[in-house]
């Protein structure tokens, strides 16, 4: 802290390892606090033999269930992309809402009666919607639709959406925000309309990495479906419990692979579009 | 004037023409919306049944569990409101969160949620640690024959192609550890190892070591060349350069991913101890198996919102120092 520290020196070393140290001292507390050791790691003999049952036929898959899996694939695959479309519906419309670039000055010009009054009101009570939707997970919401009036199809996909129609607003609301403003401003300087220089100017600009993003969610969505299965929905997930409560072990292997097969295509697939889009 | 005019029209068809598309967007757009249309059509959903009236009674049932019990009572109709007291209400919350749950193993709501934030950041040191392993053989820039040479003399095609082999080889692993969903992974996990805790930190650490090493590597990829070309010159290693040259230059974007990860894993962690491991989850799932406690079912998930708006605070907190500090 003397006079002679350099001003704009980056996040100095000696910061960067107390930092460190705090991450692993608190990884240290967990690891207490959860009463863990090192001897959990060793299976007992339940266990062992589930273990070895199950690793031995990694390399062993049933091909018998693979009609079984590919069906449940194209129901995980189902429920992934009915959420998604739902999601993408609460995402656009509650990011819209949730951005400040509408409503708050620069460049939709000088703040009018409604942006002064109506506005962060309506601003504030997405933001804080879009939080609870967030913070309750899509398996949570299922628990509750599954409580509230028994699991259905649509149900299922509503679960997924809250979620994630929560989480796309969220971005989506910061990718517009952030877009560059130039274009807006000449939209503006021509005589545009807030509303016309959000929609011409500002969301285009975002729109690319928005479906970059949205791709991603899709993936996630993906994994989401499939975790549904654990909780009476139809999906992939469902055959995984089955099968392994019932030690065909094989049969868990072929769900996995299919399984993975598909997330690692869209994961890839993804990837590729947010190298181009997102910088 | 009608000539300017259709110079303007001109000039506006030529931007038209020239402004930035990408097929590879479109196609995946088009992909993309074509799946979404096939899943409503191909589904199985029955709008009838979903907002059928039966539903909807049980919708009302449920509502009335919600409240707290202290708030409600049993008569011949089933369960009847009484009006809402917030002394009881506050005492019976309070009971929840700090009165032992002999079959979850806590000692109530508190109790739970802090192990839930342990398991998360566990999870997450181990994952940061297992990326750190990972990320240099998957950053094509280092897992290269030659990283930063000043002057390429080409390397010999067996080498370059064993390093290719590397980088692919690394980003495989990545891959598939991040495919697996973490409740799949702490399902399978779970049935072999009998301890609470470890099967959720493994599951999470597995997943999230995948997502962190992909992330680190491309990290690594973009930091600036020509500092670490100069390293090279000054006779610098590989090792040597990626210690003094790439680490300090990545270690900002590596805490930011480091911090978001975590909210993820305290998300994650609650809903992993539905496995009866040893989170908020465990309770939730109690609350349901113990004869339907709706109300202490929802008050656990409120919890859980309470615990991943705290997680989501620290973390933008930690991020926003983390730039301020870069």
């Amino acid at each position: 802290m003397g006079p002679d520290r350099a001003p704009r020196r980056p996040f100095p070393l000696r910061t960067r390892g107390a930092v460190l140290l705090v991450l692993l001292g608190a990884a240290v507390w967990a690891f207490l606090y959860l009463d863990m050791s090192f001897a959990q790691l060793v299976p007992n003999e339940g266990g062992l033999e589930i273990a070895q049952g199950f690793f031995s036929s990694a390399v062993a898959p049933s091909s018998e269930v693979l009609g079984t899996a590919v069906r449940s694939l194209e129901a995980t695959v189902i429920y992934a992309a009915a959420a998604m479309s739902v999601s993408l519906l609460l995402g656009l419309l509650l990011g819209f809402l949730a951005s400040t670039a509408w409503w708050s000055g620069d460049p939709v010009g000088g703040r009018t009666l409604f942006g002064r009054t109506v506005a962060p009101v309506l601003y504030g009570v997405t933001r804080f919607v879009i939080g609870f939707m967030r913070s309750v997970h899509e398996v949570l919401w299922a628990m509750l639709f599954l409580a509230a009036f028994g699991i259905t199809p649509i149900s299922a996909v509503i679960a997924i959406a809250i979620p994630y129609g929560g989480t796309l607003a969220k971005i989506f609301s910061e990718m517009i925000d952030e877009s560059d403003r130039g274009p807006a401003r000449a939209l503006r300087a021509a005589g545009a309309s807030g509303l016309q220089v959000y929609f011409f100017g500002l969301v285009p600009r975002a729109l690319p990495d928005m479906l970059a993003y949205a791709f991603y969610r899709f993936e996630c969505a993906l994994r989401s479906s499939a975790v549904l299965g654990f909780f009476g929905v139809a999906t992939i997930g469902r055959d995984i419990e089955l099968a392994f409560l019932t030690n065909r072990y094989g049969e868990v292997w072929t769900y996995i692979y299919v399984l993975m097969a598909v997330i690692v295509v869209f994961d890839v697939w993804s990837g590729h579009l947010r190298k181009r889009f997102v910088a | 004037m009608s000539v300017a005019a259709h110079d303007v029209e001109a000039r506006i068809a030529a931007l038209k023409r020239e402004r930035p598309r990408s097929r590879f967007l479109r196609f995946s757009l088009g992909c993309f919306l074509l799946l979404m249309v096939a899943s409503w059509v191909r589904g199985d959903f029955d709008f009838a049944d979903t907002f059928s009236a039966q539903r909807g009674e049980n919708l009302e049932r449920f509502m009335m569990t919600v409240r707290p019990k202290p708030l409600r009572e049993r008569t011949d109709e089933g369960w009847v409101a009484k009006p809402w007291d917030w002394d009881v209400a506050a005492d019976w919350a309070g009971e929840r969160l700090t009165t032992g749950v002999s079959r979850a193993e806590t000692e109530g709501g508190v109790e739970a949620a802090i192990g839930t934030l342990a398991i998360a950041i566990l999870a997450v040191v181990l994952a940061a640690l297992g990326s750190l392993v990972f990320c240099w053989f998957a950053a094509r820039n280092v897992a290269t024959p030659q990283p930063f040479a000043p002057s390429a003399s080409p390397p010999g095609p067996l080498r370059r192609w064993a390093w290719r082999g590397v980088v692919g080889s690394t980003r495989v692993v990545l891959i598939l550890l991040r495919s697996m969903p973490e409740y799949i992974l702490a399902y399978l996990i779970m049935s072999m190892l009998g301890s609470p805790a470890w099967p959720a930190v493994l599951a999470l650490a597995i997943h999230n070591t995948g997502i962190l090493g992909r992330l680190n590597a491309e990290t690594i990829e973009n930091v600036q060349r020509r500092p670490l070309v100069a390293l090279r010159a000054l006779g610098a290693g590989r090792a040597k350069i990626a210690a003094v040259g790439i680490w300090p230059a990545i270690m900002p974007r590596f805490l930011l991913y480091f911090f978001y990860r975590w909210e993820t894993c305290v998300r994650e962690a609650t809903v992993l101890g539905i496995l009866h491991l040893a989170s908020l989850g465990w309770l939730i799932d109690e609350a349901k198996a113990r004869g339907f406690k709706y109300d202490e079912m929802v008050f656990f998930i409120l919890l859980g919102v309470v615990l991943v708006l705290v997680g989501d605070v620290v973390s933008a907190v930690c991020r926003r120092l983390v730039r301020r500090a870069s």
